[in-house]
Formats: C-alpha cells, structure tokens, sequence
C-alpha cells in the first residue's frame, strides 16, 4: 500500500493555510494513483487509489471552516462519490482475495461452494469497474484535480487578505 | 455515523488549537461507543466505532506533530484499532451474504429437485453448499476470534491510560511559538 506523505505542521501556523498545504498534497496523491486503476489483474492499484481518497475526503471534513462554503460542498460530494465508486471494485476485490486463500486450506468438497460465490464476486467485480470507470470519467469533466487546487488558494487567500 | 460537529473552529487561529478541538471531540466519539460495543451482538455500534476510529486516525495523522509526543504513538494505536474493527465488519458483511447466496442456490435447487429423494440428483448446485456452510462456520469462528481480540485491545487501551494520556499530550505543543 502506498504510503501518504508525511506532511510538516506548524500548531503555530494559521489553520487555513495548514489546510491550504495539506490539501494539496492529498490531492495530488489521489491522482497520482488514478493510472492503470482499472486493471483488474493488478488489485493494489485500486486499493492505493481508495486510500488516497479516503485520506482526502478526511482532510477536507478537518479543514472544512478554513474552505469557501459553495465550492467545498460540491468537491465534497465529488469526492465522496469517487471514493464510493472505488470501494465498489475494491470490496469485491478484497472478498475474491480472501475467498482464494480459504480455498487454498479446505478440502475439494468444500471448493465447488467457494468456486460458484468467486464466480458470482467476479460480475459484481465487473459492474465495479464499469461504475468506476464512469467515475473517473465525471472526475476529468468536473475537473476536481482543479477544483481541489481552487479550493486550496481560496484557504490561503483568507490569510493573505 | 455522521460525526459530531467541533465547535469553534477558527481558520485564522493557530493550526494546533483547533486541531485540539477535533482531536478532543474524535476521541470523545470513540470512547463513547464503549461499553455498548463490548457487546458482541451490537454489530452497529460495533461498525460506528471503526468509523470513529477511522476519523480519529485520519485527524491524529494529519495534525499529531503538533502535540506532545504522546499523540504521535497514538496514531498507531488507533490504527491497529481500526484494523481489528474492520475485519469485524468485514465478518458481519459477509456473513449475511454467503447465506442470502446460499438459500438463492438452494431456492433453484428446489424447483429443480422434485418431490422425490432421487430427484436431490437433478439439483444443479447440490455440490456447492458444503463450501457455502463451511465459509459460514469459518466466517463465525472467525468473527468470535477478532472479538475476543477487539475486547483484549481495548483492556490494554484501558490499562495504558489511552484516553487520558492523549488528552494531556493534546494540551501540550510540539514547539514553542518563538521556535
């Protein structure tokens, strides 16, 4: 799993402009992961890239006052709706995993009952990815890797001002 | 869950007071759950206090420098706490799931059967429900384990002075202003 990058804090520092930082570099992570995250054949992609959105959803609910009310609200929800998509992929990728290595330690009798629930896990893995990839796809239209450095300056603007 | 609202939040104010007033209600949040989820069938209270935990984590990760050097450890501690909570929840997801997948087989079987011993043959999944069973054992075994595990985690929270040590260190500064 990809490690988040350790930010520097100041408790000195203005809180807005902690935000403006953190949430930056938060942002970048998330589309850093987003390559090749529709490869089913490689699982720790998607799960990189849920972290990372995870970890940015997170900051922006703890900067939450530093960011003007409007565009947060909706980079908000953007967020969450593209973290919700990855944990469609992701949850039925983690199940498959762990189905497969409890097949590993059963007898056979057992393993037509894990075979036929992997296979019913590999539609739902599908329709994950296809929901995923509508996804990213309203994340590029939206544009949220911007919207998410405008949200970022409008936090330190409240400081320079 | 949706989480508590942190009063008196300060864009302009210093990063490590507001921090502590995140901080102060996340770990309220979490210690609130207990000793409801001590009961191991109160699987919501179960699955809102990962939840806090995950929100205390994520603010400790982010803003843990600022404190006394107890808050940096704690992060860990939160974590490992977490992790043992969502493998819980991983159990209850999937508990219900396997048996909804098992009674929608043996719902086909049924109109596939007939109503004699020998029609048990025609059943075309009749081969895969000792697997479904077995998961299901697994899988409650497995959740009995963990939750063993979660109250043996939270003795030791207990015994360490978790709660109370973060309180303190989140009263402390990393630094002093002039630095």
């Amino acid at each position: 799993m990809a490690k988040a990058a350790e930010i520097d804090v100041d408790p000195f520092e203005p809180y807005a402009l902690a935000a403006a930082r953190v949430v930056r570099v938060r942002a970048e992570e998330l589309f850093a992961h987003a390559e090749d995250v529709l490869d089913t054949s490689d699982i720790e992609r998607v799960h990189d890239m849920r972290v990372a959105s995870r970890r940015l959803r997170a900051v922006l609910e703890i900067f939450e006052p530093c960011f003007p009310k409007g565009d947060f609200k909706t980079v908000l929800r953007d967020v969450k709706a593209l973290a919700d998509a990855l944990g469609e992929r992701r949850d039925p990728d983690v199940h498959i995993e762990a189905m497969e290595a409890f097949e590993k330690d059963v007898q056979a009798a057992v393993r037509p009952g894990i075979d036929a629930l992997v296979a019913r896990l590999r539609e739902r893995q599908s329709r994950g990815n296809d929901t995923l990839a509508a996804a990213l796809e309203q994340v590029r239209e939206c544009d949220l890797h911007a919207r998410l450095h405008s949200l970022a300056d409008g936090a330190e603007e409240l400081i320079v001002e | 869950m949706k989480a508590r609202r942190v009063k008196g939040l300060d864009p302009e104010a210093p990063l490590g007071d507001n921090a502590e007033r995140i901080v102060r209600v996340r770990l309220d949040e979490l210690t609130s759950f207990m000793p409801k989820a001590a009961d191991s069938g109160e699987i919501v209270a179960l699955h809102d206090m990962r939840i806090a935990a995950k929100r205390l984590r994520y603010v400790l990760e982010v803003t843990g420098d600022c404190f006394g050097p107890y808050a940096a450890g704690a992060v860990k501690m939160v974590k490992d706490l977490q992790d043992l909570l969502g493998e819980i929840h991983d159990c209850d997801v999937q508990l219900p799931e396997v048996s909804a997948f098992l009674e929608e087989l043996v719902a086909e079987d049924v109109e596939a059967a007939g109503a004699t011993p020998k029609g048990l043959a025609k059943a075309p999944n009749r081969r895969t429900y000792a697997g479904l069973v077995a998961l299901h054992v697994h899988l409650r075994a497995r959740r009995r384990a963990l939750f063993e595990q979660f109250l043996e985690l939270w003795l030791d929270f207990e015994r360490k002075g978790f709660a109370a040590r973060l309180a303190f260190a989140l009263s402390e500064r990393s630094q002093s202003p002039e630095t």
